[in-house]
């Protein structure tokens, strides 16, 4: 009895594999990115990166932890949506002699067979991904990529425990419902849902209509900015989303009751009604499948706005080897300049001042343009000499200043506002027209960098007299700095703090892009694991549910084709039913997430979120990002479903 | 209206040949109400499938109103089907997501004529054959007669000009039964329908004006009804069927 047992297990399991080819593939990838993860959580190499790096196993597994439930949510829906389609076939071995316990444990085992194979499968490809996210990995840090094959021993059992977990939840409410139910049931389970697949009332009208206020008014509130308003607004978009695919099936056969004509135009009727009456049956799940590919959506834009200022920020802080700004105006700067003799070979360096305006004359006409703020009460000034030892540091081309002009060098946010100006200033005594304006990185961001986000550049003349607002270093050395360097500098920057209670600033540009990878790898990585495990769930889930109904379809398209319609209007009707099916539940998500991400990705500071960075490309990049994977899942599933579905001629 | 000329069909592969039907030969007059029956196995389905283009025939010819279904280009088949063929089968085969009055305007919707003239025909029709009062309802809320009528009015909502009907009484009670039969004698008698049914049934065959017999692909016999009453024709059929060998089961 049992190698009956086994063969048939193994024989169902096959088919299984077969049927929901779909599942299995999404199975398989959800095993390879659990295990490439993994991976990357119990790497100890990756913990070596950075120091901020051990924070790494803890930010991937608290994501781990999610994705787990959600793939164990996938398992365990397609576990038991197999269950109801083989019902009949389960309600056979019954009819046959077997036990319910018996049917069980076949189902358990096939069931356990699969889950087994998926997970050979993808521990191999999760090997693969793991080298592939170690490069990006190592990429970021700029560390040359050596492939090494060994996945460790941990994280291959990390993802079987994983697994397991996951298999026996799903099997084990399978097998509860298979212990409780008798052969009528089983024979009977499909003709139970058959009732219920059309309801409609004016009551489910009036629901369509608040929902539809309740997700909009909700998506308003996620983007306040306030913690409080933005979960009330999550609370309102998830019951908007469930009020507006339960109640939308109804709202549509209404609208064509009433317009009659419009119902029987070209394929309308057929395809509205597969539509609603799968909406009928599925509202609930379709809601869920909403909720969270906007989840999906929300998190790849939040990564790609977090990975966009991360980048913005460095390139304005990283644009010198070594700057050290210093908060007061009178200090003893031998503090950091001794080190730097002793322990960094400079190349070219200048130590200088920056200036107080007599007057904010510039910073008055940029709050009145553009919404400026700045924590210096007056226009800051550097002068002509230190500007240009800064540019050639920076390695930014010489420019030219006439004698009775001024620059102003600016963040690009600032840049055509500063073009605009157009009053002369009159530092020092010296009336100054302006001569140009230049946009590259001078470090513009901090209390002690080169203004906030401007700086007006004048002769060394004009600023003979000024009052001083604080001291600065800027460096190229002949080596990146060192971390060991960097972190020596900000003890003494602390001491510094702690004598004086003056802060200053200290970037390298290694420190920066260290930090860049570091904060990176520690959020968006995170992040777009969980978008990926989502959509791939979801997705699966809609597909699943798609071709589940390939038989019925079938059926339908053959009585369609006696009853003498053209192939062409069958392929449109499938092909029209199929794109609403799947662009449904992605419709709210766009709606929600686009004016969330656009909203996400205007609140760093001006001039760090441009070019590739801003908010339109960000948005444009996470939608792209999104249906890239979601259209991987409907190209398989149209394929699949127009290959079995539609008749061929005689 | 309906020639059937010769018509032979064969399956299989080289080594192993099935032949469904034998040389088999008919004419369906205009208005006519036919029947055709015949064992398991005797090619009844085979025959409808054939004169209603869903198969194709290996030798002969069928020409339904002068055309020549068996030459019939690919293209062209779903256009003549659609309006020159009704259908109503045994398990009713109505669409369960769409109402009774979207099932019957689904045969109109097929040919992309006035879509706003869709929702009058087939009250029209549905009037004539009494379901009026199940239009706005789906399909799992009516009963096996109401469906079958709603069949028998999708395949005359088009102005089909031939119905084609494989065991419509299959799934239905005697009650039912005998209520569609006299809907179809109507169907025949007042609006002039076409109809060719497939049956093994005695009962439903003595509702017919005429009846062919089957037997192993072949013509067996004909028996037409004339000026006799329908109780004479049916038990003149039972005798037909006992001569002819059939199973039991298959006469009575």
């Amino acid at each position: 009895m049992s190698v009956t047992y086994f063969e048939l297990s193994a024989r169902n399991a096959k088919r299984q594999a077969r049927d929901y080819l779909v599942y299995f593939a999404t199975v398989v990838l959800a095993a390879a990115l659990l295990c490439a993860f993994n991976g990357l959580l119990l790497s100890g190499e990756v913990q070596t990166l950075s120091k901020s790096m051990n924070m790494m196993p803890l930010m991937l597994g608290m994501a781990s932890a999610v994705v787990v439930c959600v793939f164990g949510w996938l398992v365990s829906y397609a576990t038991g949506f197999m269950l109801s389609r083989r019902s009949r076939e389960l309600g056979t071995y019954l009819l046959i002699g077997l036990e319910n316990k018996q049917v069980a444990r076949l189902f358990f085992l096939e069931n356990l067979a699969v889950g087994g194979c998926a997970l050979a499968l993808g521990l191999v490809l999760g090997d693969v991904l793991y080298q592939a996210l170690r490069a990006i990995l190592l990429a970021l840090f700029g560390i040359p990529y050596q492939f090494t094959l060994a996945l460790s021993l941990p994280a291959v059992a990390l993802t079987a425990v994983y697994f397991a977990l996951i298999y026996l939840f799903a099997l084990g409410r399978s097998r509860r419902r298979i212990r409780k139910m008798n052969i009528h049931g089983l024979i009977y389970f499909e003709k139970q849902n058959q009732g219920a697949v059309i309801r409609s009332g004016k009551g489910r009208r009036w629901v369509f209509a608040a929902s539809v206020v309740l997700a909009a008014a909700g998506t308003v509130l996620l983007m306040s900015g306030s913690g409080k308003l933005g979960l009330t607004g999550a609370g309102c978009v998830i019951v908007g989303l469930y009020g507006f695919f339960i109640s939308f099936a109804s709202g549509v056969p209404a609208f064509f009751d009433r317009r009659p004509a419009r119902k029987y135009r070209g394929v309308n009727l057929l395809v509205f009604r597969t539509l609603t009456a799968k909406l009928a049956t599925m509202g609930v799940l379709m809601a869920t499948i909403s909720m969270i590919f906007t989840a999906t959506l929300m998190a790849e834009g939040t990564g790609l706005v977090l990975r966009g200022l991360f980048i913005g920020r460095m390139t304005e802080k990283a644009c010198f080897d070594l700057y050290i700004g210093m908060g007061e105006p009178e200090r003893d700067r031998s503090i950091y300049l001794d080190y730097i003799e002793a322990h960094i070979p400079v190349e070219e360096d200048v130590f200088y001042q920056v200036y107080n305006s007599p007057d904010d004359q510039f910073m008055a006409y940029l709050k009145e343009t553009n919404n400026y703020y700045s924590f210096y009460e007056q226009d800051p000034i550097l002068r002509w000499s230190d500007y240009a030892a800064l540019r050639s540091i920076a390695g930014y081309p010489p420019v030219e200043l006439g004698e009775d002009q001024y620059l102003v060098h600016c963040i690009s946010a600032l840049e055509k506002d500063a073009r605009g100006y157009t009053r002369p200033i009159s530092p020092g005594g010296v009336t100054l027209e302006l001569g140009g304006v230049h946009t590259e990185h001078l470090l513009q961001s901090g209390v002690t960098g080169q203004g906030h986000g401007y700086i007006l550049v004048v002769p060394d003349r004009a600023a003979e007299g000024l009052s001083v607002h604080h001291l600065a270093y800027a460096a190229k050395t002949v080596e990146p700095v060192p971390y060991e360097d960097f972190y020596n500098l900000t003890v003494l920057m602390d001491q510094v703090w702690e004598n004086t209670g003056r802060a200053d600033q200290i970037n390298t540009e290694a420190s920066e892009k260290d930090e860049l990878a570091s904060q990176t790898a520690l959020t968006v990585f995170p992040l777009f694991y969980l978008a990926l495990a989502l959509t791939m769930t979801a997705a699966a889930i809609l597909t699943i549910q798609q071709l589940s109904e390939s038989e019925r379809y079938r059926r339908q398209f053959a009585l369609l084709q006696k009853l003498g319609m053209d192939r062409r209007d069958m392929a449109r009707a499938l092909g029209r039913q199929f794109f609403l099916y799947y662009a449904l539940p992605a419709v709210p998500p766009v709606l929600i997430g686009v004016p969330f991400i656009l909203n996400l990705a205007k609140v760093p500071e001006p001039g760090v979120m441009v070019g590739l960075r801003s908010p339109a490309a960000i948005t444009a990049f996470s939608l792209a990002l999104f249906f890239l994977v979601y259209g991987l899942y409907i190209l398989m599933a149209y394929t699949s479903l127009r290959r079995n579905v539609l008749p061929q001629d005689r | 209206m309906l020639h059937v000329q010769n018509i032979e069909k064969y399956y299989g592969t080289k080594n192993n040949v099935t032949k469904a039907l034998d040389r088999v030969s008919f004419t369906v007059e205009d208005g006519e109400f036919l029947a055709i029956m015949g064992a398991s196995g005797s090619g009844k389905t085979t025959l409808l499938n054939c004169i209603s283009t869903i198969d194709t025939v290996s030798a002969g010819d069928i020409l339904l109103d002068g055309v020549s279904v068996s030459n019939l280009p690919a293209a062209e088949l779903a256009r003549f089907r659609r309006e020159r063929l009704g259908f109503v089968f045994q398990d009713f085969n109505l669409l369960d997501t769409l109402t009774i009055e979207e099932n019957i305007g689904l045969a109109l919707t097929l040919g992309h004529g006035d879509a706003g003239a869709v929702q009058g025909r087939v009250r029209e029709v549905a009037g004539k054959l009494g379901i009026t009062d199940i239009l706005g309802k789906f399909p799992y809320q009516v009963s096996g007669g109401q469906k079958q009528r709603a069949a028998c009015a999708r395949a005359m909502v088009a102005g089909q000009s031939l119905l084609l009907a494989d065991e419509p009484t299959g799934a239905l009670d005697s009650r039912a039964s005998k209520n569609l039969l006299e809907i179809m004698t109507e169907m025949n008698r007042s609006m002039g329908a076409t109809i060719l049914m497939v049956t093994h049934d005695a009962y439903s065959a003595s509702y017919a004006k005429r009846v062919l017999f089957l037997k192993d692909g072949r013509v067996f016999n004909e028996i037409l009804r004339g000026n006799r009453g329908r109780s004479v024709f049916y038990h003149e059929i039972l005798d037909v069927l006992a001569a002819l060998g059939g199973d039991v089961s298959d006469v009575l």
